[in-house]
């Protein structure tokens, strides 16, 4: 039962990274690949949270495997790695940890700072806050370290054949 | 192999800020533009320097003997997302250098990767208000609230379309979008369909969030762009900005 409900929420990660591929124009022969390359990359996420990983960690691990992919993936379909990995990153935005903390500097500006309720709100909001911006960055330094390196090579490829 | 395929250095200058311009405006990193530019000047016997900000490209054509040289600056468009236009291009680089391109059979490539069509924009709407949907799922939605999350994103991304079409400024389109779907969504609450309407609002403006921004950002800091990085850093900032107000005034107007 609990390998089904895995199973489902990596298909929507992947109907997830097709919305925003058909929202980047992406070439029609990487849509499928698209859908792949997200939906394992989401699932890498759930099964380490499940192992007790922090959710930072999870997420690094699962945009780190989608980069690996996608430059992967580039070699073999022909378009740029940023291609694949940037709609296939979006369905781990922590959307709902970014509404919270938006919600909670909305109540913080509302509320008085000696009301009992301030410093509960406050830890809340800096909590929510800080998992959001951490997870932004795992997702962003994930995805980009594998294209960083495999630029590298490319570059060495192109200059052999010029050099006649 | 140079010699033949010499044309004059002008001609092979505008196409090179063509192609950096296009790149650039519709969504690849500084290292892949200035990558690019450099793997055809090389392919066609040229030497290339370059100035790459995130509104203006400058480059400095020399042949590899040095006998001429032109340099020059083109204002690049304001920036949205294509990747057809982006792996189109990449492509082209490669077909240069295998298969030895004139600058006349570039420039025609160019024009058909540019003509090439977008999606229909009823599929558009559908998938990504699928993955709004979708979104809600993964945030722990039921069944009714990806319904109500699906005909937000729907809304949202109408608006946005629309608001683009009428030449709004872009952020001001994003904030439109972000206010319609958080009507939309916000009203799932007020008639408290399904368990968790919540997720519906939160997960209903995610369709905006700078992706291609945000992870250009960072591959441009990492990659030493400093200065273009932190352009696209605040640029996204802003959209997150936009975003947030949207959905602050819509719930401010439903008192939630």
């Amino acid at each position: 039962m609990e390998l089904f409900t895995l199973l489902e929420k990596g298909i929507w990660f992947g109907f997830a990274a097709l919305g925003f591929a058909i929202l980047f124009n992406v070439p029609r022969r990487t849509l499928f690949i698209i859908w792949i390359i997200a939906a394992l990359g989401g699932l890498t996420k759930l099964i380490l949270i499940q192992q007790n990983l922090e959710i930072t960690i999870a997420t690094f691990a699962g945009a780190s495997l989608i980069g690996m992919l996608s430059v992967y993936a580039a070699h073999t379909k022909h378009a740029p790695p940023l291609v694949f990995s940037i709609p296939a990153v979006i369905p781990m935005v922590p959307g709902i940890f970014a509404y919270r903390m938006m919600l909670g500097l909305m109540k913080l500006s509302s509320t008085a700072a000696t009301s009992d309720t301030y410093s509960v709100s406050l830890s809340e909001t800096v909590s929510y806050g800080l998992k959001t911006l951490f997870i932004l960055m795992a997702l962003a330094v994930g995805v980009a370290i594998p294209m960083l390196i495999s630029r590298k090579e490319t570059i060495k490829k192109v200059k052999r054949p010029t050099q006649k | 192999m140079a010699t033949e395929r010499t044309t004059n250095s002008k001609a092979v200058e505008d196409m090179l800020l063509n192609v950096g311009t296009l790149l650039m405006s519709n969504g690849a990193s500084t290292g892949r533009v200035r990558t690019t530019i450099n793997r055809i000047a090389d392919a066609l016997g040229y030497e290339v320097e370059l100035l790459i900000t995130s509104r203006s490209l400058m480059l400095t054509v020399t042949t590899e003997d040095g006998s001429d040289y032109t340099s020059s600056v083109k204002r690049t468009p304001p920036h949205g997302v294509n990747f057809k236009l982006v792996s189109g291009i990449s492509r082209l680089s490669w077909r240069v250098i295998e298969e030895e391109l004139s600058v006349e059979q570039i420039n025609q490539d160019i024009e058909r990767i540019k003509s090439l069509p977008h999606y229909p924009r009823l599929v558009v709407l559908a998938l990504v208000a699928l993955a709004g949907a979708s979104f809600c799922r993964l945030f722990g939605g039921e069944v009714p609230e990806m319904m109500a999350a699906f005909t937000a994103t729907f809304f949202g991304l109408f608006i946005r379309q629309e608001a683009l079409k009428m030449r709004f400024n872009p952020y001001i389109s994003i904030f439109f979008a972000s206010f319609a779907a958080a009507m939309v969504a916000g009203l799932s609450i007020k008639l408290n369909i399904g368990h968790s309407p919540e997720n519906a609002l939160a997960t209903s403006v995610l369709f905006l969030i700078p992706g291609v921004p945000l992870i250009n950002s960072l591959s441009d800091l990492m990659d030493g762009n400093t200065l273009n990085g932190m352009v696209r850093g605040v640029n996204g900032l802003i959209i997150a900005f936009s975003i947030a107000l949207g959905l602050m005034l819509a719930m401010q107007i439903y008192s939630l």
